[in-house]
């Protein structure tokens, strides 16, 4: 049975370069906390856009963050779950995955003509060193899992990459899905679907 | 394996190993609310493990505030601080000495427990922000397999020990001061004489008098490296500073001793915190530091006093053990130093050689800034500049006061090819030490004390000043600006050319934030001097003002005139009247934008401070005694659990003795750590005066410690283990109720 990892995070790249800066992103976070946009307990908004290549602006929660982040040179919508992530790796997994759907989502509706994210494709991080050491047994344990758990909510084949290979880095997978067919609407009553059946 | 207890187990001290499980055993107890919030909150302090603003369950957004409903909103880890509220973790890093590898497992550490960014404080330590406390036994233990230790890092204890970042480079220092400033950290680290201050106490080491690096004269304790000739011979010594300190009110330190040997220089110091621990304030915290006592008592009496204690400080190797490995300590090169070799020079690398290397005294070695904007960098550059320490540098890694990384023995051939790769990771800025680089305080970004935004501040005046940089004459490209964001000080504004702290005002029926003008600080000469506060200016004219006042001192100066005696022939009243226009406030109808603070769109308010935890509580030195004693019982309660009944019986035991040693402490703080001794003080101070009789059981309890003394179980088996772990919590108890009797109050 694969282990839920302690967090993990799944982000949603921009198509392509915004047009919104870190700075236009701080209002909207601190709006999110005072109307709720978002789910979760939410408590601050922290700026790092100082910091190249960083988590850029964080709306910090509870139980996930929620970052518009610069890292790895694209600019995207990464949200980690921090803790209540279920035991059942492919339920923990439809969760975040959900949560950074819902996130890019409620971005993208503050300014639509300048966020466009890319849903075909998320990175997934696995926070956790003690259960997933960016090593290749690892992802050979846990690819077909995540593999068969991604095409149920894109509804199409995908691939599943490595994105490191040092081992000191997280371990972290690109999932793309092979089809243009998909649809948003479709993913999220998938994935809805399946956290009221968990 | 599936945690990183069992895991590192065979890679961590004992003693770490140790003091980890006794806060970990520490937490559980305080979520079965068995362990007072006061007590337990400074034994969290004295991990590192810091409070972080809201985290009293409040909030205001910008509207009205809000409740934090966190999910386990009963349990508490100090007054007011809820346990799920995320938190700072402050990790120490001795004078800032990093190695590759201890860089790496900081950087996984910002991956999983905190939000990726490493930040570097002016104290030389590393601080990870929105951390749960469930998480800090487990980053601890990672920490401890690779030399590091949370161990008081913040409460009200001797704090990171800094020094020169040029140590052992300088062509100034007198010696590399690093070897001193490493032994000073092990001694005093969970030393005895060290657990019973009033306030906190903070150390640094300089090598030089001119320069400011190690700013010796505003700490508790500052030592300025000296030598003397001494029968023919050069000895290495210190001068020895005391009472020095920022804060609301800032102190100069007093020259306590010309010159200490090195033989001296940790007795002295053990003598110094025992003065310090006996007769420092404990009641009010405001007047708890050193400087009061200091300046209380005169620096003539309280030198009398430290020479008396110095007579009975208990003889100890450790004071000496250390010096034949001084001249080992590692401070050499990774390659063979080389010049320059006339190869092509990247874009850049002349400005950024001009303000980032510096030259050491080895020939073909230059020590480098990496300018670290708002002492931040990500996870992924830590793992990066490991690599590129590695290649070049090795392990001479270390933090500067000013919220950099440094890299030192860099050979002179490499400067190009490291420039290049620290532009590719973001890290190749120019401008290190100049008026970009500038120094700041959390404020409140993160600091339940913050009351403006020194980082939002910080990286304005930043952005602007990169803008312009080169159309800056010298004489203002080389100021010093420092932001805190309160009046405590952690930015240091006391000691900058240009200094702000954080306050607020009220216009109309809005609150406005501002901040305070400190002008004319030295950073030189050890922090030579302090800053005039000279008057309050809103948030937002902040860039104005630093505009028109460098304008200005362009302007006027005097050739060759610097900053310092610029203000002081400008003048107080002068300088007050040159602000006047800044401090006009408008309504909030008039210009909405001056109520929100930089870096936050909020309208701005004073609601959101709490009440700090620099200081911690004032917690008795029974308190925190006893409090092992229980932690320690509850271990041994969990070996009983697991079925390992030899583990519980040590345990039990070694509770029983932390139990007696926190008594015995109240009447003699050298009673040490030998068994033997312990029990005997026990047994002559307090049962054989039947001081620790219950009033029906007598010395029935006290008994029980002296049996599992003397005696050595045959056979440990499981009722064995649950009797003597039932012994240990009586005679916990006994010794609370007779401790409550003799000496009245527990938590002060």
């Amino acid at each position: 049975m694969t282990i839920t990892p302690k967090r993990l995070g799944v982000k949603f790249s921009l198509k392509q370069a915004p047009r919104l800066q870190p700075d236009d992103i701080l209002p909207i976070f601190q709006r999110w906390i005072q109307e709720h946009t978002v789910e979760g307990m939410l408590i601050d908004v922290i700026d790092y856009k100082h910091v190249p290549d960083g988590p850029g602006v964080i709306l910090i929660a509870d139980e996930a963050d929620y970052a518009y982040d610069l890292a790895d040179g694209q600019v995207g919508l990464h949200y980690i779950r921090k803790r209540d992530l279920p035991d059942d790796f492919a339920a923990a997994l439809r969760l975040v995955f959900h949560g950074a759907l819902l996130g890019a989502q409620a971005l993208e509706a503050e300014a639509p003509a300048d966020l466009i994210f890319d849903y075909s494709a998320a990175k997934i991080n696995f926070l956790d060193r003690m259960h997933y050491r960016n090593e290749p047994n690892i992802f050979a344990n846990v690819s077909d899992e995540i593999t068969d758990i991604m095409r149920d909510i894109y509804g199409a084949a995908v691939s599943v990459v490595r994105v490191n290979e040092d081992p000191r880095r997280l371990f972290a997978v690109r999932v793309e899905a092979l089809s243009d067919d998909h649809d948003l609407d479709d993913i999220s009553r998938r994935l809805s679907a399946s956290r009221q059946s968990a | 394996m599936t945690n990183w207890k069992e895991l590192l187990k065979d890679q961590i001290p004992a003693e770490m190993a140790n003091l980890i499980d006794t806060y970990e055993a520490q937490m559980e107890l305080r979520k079965q609310g068995k362990l007072d919030e006061k007590v337990f909150a400074e034994a969290r302090l004295r991990k590192g493990v810091y409070g972080q603003r809201y985290d009293n369950g409040q909030r205001h957004d910008g509207v009205r505030t809000r409740e934090l409903e966190y999910p386990s909103d009963e349990i508490v880890k100090g007054p007011d601080t809820l346990w799920d509220a995320p938190g700072m973790q402050r990790i120490k890093i001795p004078y800032g000495g990093l190695t590759a590898e201890q860089l790496e497992v900081l950087s996984e550490l910002a991956d999983e427990y905190s939000d990726g960014i490493l930040h570097i404080t002016t104290r030389q330590d590393i601080q990870l922000h929105y951390v749960h406390i469930d998480d800090t036994p487990d980053l601890m233990r990672r920490l401890a397999a690779v030399g590091i230790t949370t161990q008081e890092a913040c409460g009200n204890s001797v704090r990171n020990i800094t020094a020169c970042t040029l140590a052992g480079v300088c062509h100034d220092e007198l010696f590399d001061v690093s070897p001193y400033a490493d032994a000073m950290t092990h001694f005093l680290l969970a030393h005895d004489d060290v657990q019973d201050f009033g306030r906190k106490f903070k150390v640094a080491f300089s090598g030089c008098a001119g320069h400011a690096c190690g700013l010796v004269k505003m700490h508790d304790l500052g030592l300025l490296a000296q030598t003397r000739e001494i029968n023919g011979e050069t000895v290495r010594g210190f001068t020895v500073f005391v009472g020095g300190g920022l804060g609301t009110v800032p102190h100069q330190a007093k020259v306590l001793a010309d010159f200490c040997t090195e033989e001296q220089l940790l007795p002295l110091t053990q003598a110094i915190a025992r003065v310090f621990a006996r007769l420092g304030e404990k009641k009010n915290r405001n007047r708890a530091r050193l400087k009061f006592l200091v300046a209380k008592l005169g620096i003539e009496e309280f030198r009398e006093l430290v020479q008396e204690e110095l007579k009975i400080v208990p003889p100890d190797p450790r004071h000496t053990d250390y010096i034949p490995r001084v001249s080992d300590f590692v401070n050499a090169p990774a390659k063979a130093g080389m010049a320059l070799n006339g190869a092509p020079l990247p874009d850049g690398f002349a400005e950024w050689y001009r303000t980032n290397v510096y030259k050491q005294v080895q020939s073909g070695y230059s020590t480098i800034t990496l300018n670290t904007p708002l002492g931040d960098f990500t996870s992924e550059q830590g793992f990066e500049l490991a690599d590129i320490a590695r290649q070049y540098v090795g392990d001479n890694i270390r933090l500067s006061v000013e919220q950099n990384v440094v890299l030192r023995w860099v050979a002179d051939a490499d400067l190009p090819a490291i420039y290049r790769d620290l532009c590719a990771i973001g890290l190749g800025d120019a401008n290190a030490g100049t008026i970009v680089d500038i120094t700041t305080c959390p404020g409140t970004d993160t600091c339940k004390l913050g009351i403006a935004s020194s980082r939002g501040l910080t990286a304005e005046l930043r952005t602007r000043l990169i803008e312009r940089i080169n159309l800056l004459p010298d004489a203002v490209r080389d100021l010093k600006i420092k932001v805190s964001g309160c009046f405590n000080s952690c930015g240091q504004h006391h000691v900058a050319d240009v200094g702000f702290f954080g306050n607020s005002r009220r216009s109309g029926n809005h609150k406005m934030p501002h901040f305070q003008v400190v002008l004319g600080g030295q950073w030189q000469e050890n922090a030579g001097s302090y800053g005039l506060a000279c008057g309050a200016v809103p948030a937002k004219t902040v860039p104005d003002v630093l505009e028109a006042l460098t304008e200005r001192y362009v302007a006027e100066r005097a050739e060759g005139e610097n900053f310092q005696s610029w203000i002081k022939e400008l003048g107080r009243k002068e300088i007050k009247a040159m602000l006047q226009p800044f401090t006009k406030l408008p309504s909030f109808e008039e210009n909405p934008n001056y109520f929100s603070d930089w870096g936050d769109s909020r309208v701005y308010t004073i609601d959101d401070i709490g009440v700090g935890e620099c200081a911690g509580e004032v917690v008795s030195l029974f308190s925190m005694e006893i409090s092992k004693a229980e932690s320690t019982h509850f271990e041994a309660l969990l070996a009983l659990d697991d079925g390992d009944f030899a583990l519980a019986d040590e345990n039990a035991y070694k509770a029983m003795v932390l139990a007696a040693r926190a008594l015995v402490r109240t009447k003699h703080l050298d009673v040490g750590d030998d068994y033997d001794n312990i029990v005997e003080e026990f047994r002559s101070r307090f049962y054989d005066t039947e001081l620790i009789y219950d009033r029906f059981a007598k010395g029935k309890f006290a008994r029980y410690l002296f049996k599992r003394h003397n005696e050595t179980p045959a056979r440990i088996n499981e009722d064995y283990a649950h009797q003597i772990i039932d012994e240990t919590q009586l005679f916990i108890e006994n010794v609370h109720t007779a401790e409550q009797r003799i000496n009245g109050v527990i938590v002060g």
